[in-house]
């Protein structure tokens, strides 16, 4: 590879795993809490429409993604109510709406059949363009929407939140006994909502990141690709911890990104397995062969409140 | 004190009582979703009944249309089955989509060989090693979940995507089962010996809707009257319970996800030899995660598969029609089915969680509770 190449290549690296790392942030809160929010795959794909329309609409990105995000906390409360308070199962649920976004974004699309012709307004490029010409860093790091660097930094909030405040904390207790977090007082119910609903603003953030980072459109029939389900791969790989998770979409993003140029240029290695890498990581992590991964101990099971 | 109790079991235990008991849940559950589908419908500008009666007849007007979606129930009913029994177990086997793949390659991998043997020969090969290729797919996630206590779900889902981009790489040039030269990636077509007969003309209706009829059946009388089949249901209903009962519970979960994974294997094989003749890329879409839905919509009930897979095939086959006629696009059929699914479950679970504990405290009551200590 040529130096262009691998400048190119670690700019696409921040640039695909951006998104990831937004959506890995509410997840693991969701997931802390005990709560598998499946469906931040669907959640994301209706983020990325939502990004597209809004800033179609408004020509602004600022809007565009608050208008994602409030729409990503209405599918979080319909899938805490219908995973919390009515205790179905996570995963099914999770599945049920990434079907009924991907039906239901391909109906939206057909009509909003003018944005398709046209390229919105995407995230802007923050820092001045003298510093675009460093190099290396001036165009890997530099040369990026502002949205790669809210993606950056966000996960250091995140960790200090869930480990220096007390709602991270109360966090951590429901997801790992939440009967003994109910005894000790805790709202369990609504801390589980909380996150849930967090877990879904940041997936249409992140389904926003990845329409509106760049390309500036909307492609029908499932432009996430599986995106969500490799955030699920990293919040295992990172051991629920936000900052691992982070470096966990930074290596999947940069898979990612070998693998798209991969397929035009041509490799020794087939671009399917770099392809099938994070999910291949995912099942060793679990199996417990990389590092040692604990997942929050009621994750995944319902809570009832009956139960003792 | 007697009543309830009688209650409880008649709940538990498959068999007819349950079914039409449990019937009812589902079928409030699917009007709900099919209200909300005509809510959106009239959202989307057109008439909610005339869509449904564009449906019904897209899947029902005619005999093509009816084996149209017999075609379309063919590895819904077998993929399904094979979950079902993994609900009934209490074990959630998403990896349908996965096995369907893995058991494509291998049916592929037989059908496209020349071999000097007659057809039926050459299909049973091609379906054996179809059930031997999902087997194998679902060896990881079935080991950890049985004797390293990994959570299947994840598993299984991350053993879906491995599984996709590994049937991409497959049918892609390099490999010796790709077609050289194809535009878009897919394997060699199979050998006519291995093609299964077309049963009716003018149709591609294939035998896969009768042997994942026969499988449904069959799975039911297996967990209804046999050893392997109540220790399956004993492992869902109490897991504790069954491994203080002396089952091997371990080899129990092994045998059941195997059990399900060998059907989505099975699954895959008919779409090849019944339907599409060559292993595309991509080809199953979703198909795995819906017979997820079917098992689940029927409870883990295997006659409930074949009713609730007959469903979401006319629903699918008739959104072609309904798009035809009134403009409302054929995506709507997903959502619906979706909603379906969602309100079965939201109503469901709630329910039998509160005959759960309904059980539990009565339990309770009656005896010493011997599962804590």
């Amino acid at each position: 590879m040529t130096d262009d190449q691998i400048i190119s290549w670690l700019q696409a690296t921040l640039r695909w795993g951006g998104p990831l790392i937004l959506v890995a942030v509410g997840e693991v809160y969701s997931e802390r809490s005990g709560v598998i929010n499946v469906g931040i795959e669907g959640i994301m794909l209706f983020g990325a429409l939502a990004g597209v329309a809004i800033s179609f609409f408004t020509a602004s990105v600022l809007l565009a993604s608050i208008g994602a995000m409030i729409l990503g906390a209405v599918f979080g409360l319909a899938f805490a109510y219908l995973t919390v308070s009515r205790r179905t199962n996570q995963v099914v649920t999770g599945l049920m709406f990434n079907l009924v976004a991907l039906g239901g974004t391909n109906l939206l699309f057909a009509t909003l059949s003018e944005t398709r012709s046209v390229r919105v307004n995407t995230f802007p490029i923050l820092f001045p363009e003298f510093l675009h010409d460093i190099p290396i860093i001036g165009p890997v790091l530099f040369r990026q929407p502002v949205i790669t660097w809210i993606a950056l930094i966000l996960p250091f909030i995140a960790a200090w939140v869930l480990y220096r405040t007390d709602w991270g904390l109360n966090i951590r207790a429901v997801g790992d006994n939440p009967q003994a977090a109910a005894t000790a007082g805790l709202p369990v119910i609504r801390l589980k909502y909380q996150t849930v609903i967090l877990s879904g603003v940041f997936a249409c953030l992140g389904g926003c990141a990845l329409t509106l980072g760049e390309v500036g459109y909307f492609a029908s029939g499932g432009m996430t690709g599986g995106r969500g389900f490799v955030v699920l791969a990293a919040v295992v790989v990172g051991g629920w911890d936000p900052v691992k998770i982070a470096l966990a979409c930074l290596t999947f993003g940069a898979a990612d990104a070998a693998q798209l140029r991969f397929q035009t240029t041509g490799s020794a290695i087939p671009y399917q397995f770099l392809q099938m890498l994070p999910y291949l990581i995912t099942v060793a992590a679990l199996a417990g062969l990389v590092g040692r991964t604990k997942p929050p101990k009621t994750w995944g099971a319902p809570y009832n409140p009956a139960d003792i | 004190m007697k009543k309830p109790k009688k209650r409880s079991e008649f709940i538990y235990f498959p068999g007819l009582g349950e079914l039409a008991l449990s019937g009812l849940r589902p079928l409030i559950g699917i009007f709900l979703g099919l209200l909300a589908g005509a809510v959106l419908i009239a959202l989307s500008g057109a008439n909610p009944l005339d869509a449904y009666s564009a449906m019904l007849q897209g899947a029902l007007g005619s005999p093509q249309s009816v084996a149209n979606v017999l075609v379309r129930a063919s590895p819904l009913l077998i993929a399904g089955a094979g979950v079902a029994i993994g609900i009934k177990a209490g074990l959630w086997n998403i990896g349908a989509e996965g096995y369907m793949y893995a058991g494509a390659i291998g049916a592929g991998a037989v059908g496209i060989a020349l071999l000097p043997v007659p057809p039926i020969v050459h299909v049973l090969l091609a379906i054996l090693a179809s059930v031997v290729a999902g087997t194998i797919w679902g060896l990881i996630p079935a080991y950890l979940r049985a004797y390293r206590g990994v959570n299947e779900v994840v598993t299984t889902i991350m053993m879906n995507y491995v599984a996709i981009y590994f049937v991409s790489w497959m049918v892609h040039e390099p490999q010796s089962l790709a077609e050289p030269g194809s535009f878009f990636p897919m394997s060699k077509i199979i050998a006519p010996t291995a093609k299964l007969p077309f049963l009716m003309r003018g149709s591609s209706l294939h035998p896969g809707f009768l042997v994942g009829i026969v499988a449904c059946i069959l799975l039911f009388l297996i967990l209804r009257f046999t050893h392997f089949g109540f220790r399956t249901r004993m492992l869902g209903v109490n897991p504790d319970g069954s491994r203080y009962a002396g089952i091997n519970v371990k080899r129990q979960m092994l045998l059941v996800l195997f059990v399900g994974a060998a059907m989505g294997g099975l699954a895959g094989a008919f779409e090849i030899l019944g339907l599409k003749q060559r292993v595309f890329m991509d080809f199953v879409a979703g198909v795995g995660y819906e017979a997820v839905a079917v098992a689940l919509l029927a409870g883990g009930n295997p006659l409930g598969v074949i009713a609730s897979a007959l469903f979401f095939s006319a629903l699918k086959a008739g959104g072609a029609t309904m798009s035809i006629q009134t403009g409302v696009g054929a995506p709507m059929t997903i959502v619906i089915e979706a909603l379906c699914v969602l309100f079965v479950i939201a109503i469901g679970y709630g329910e039998r969680k509160r005959l759960e504990r309904a059980a539990k405290t009565e339990e309770e009551g009656e005896e010493v509770n011997n599962n804590d200590g």
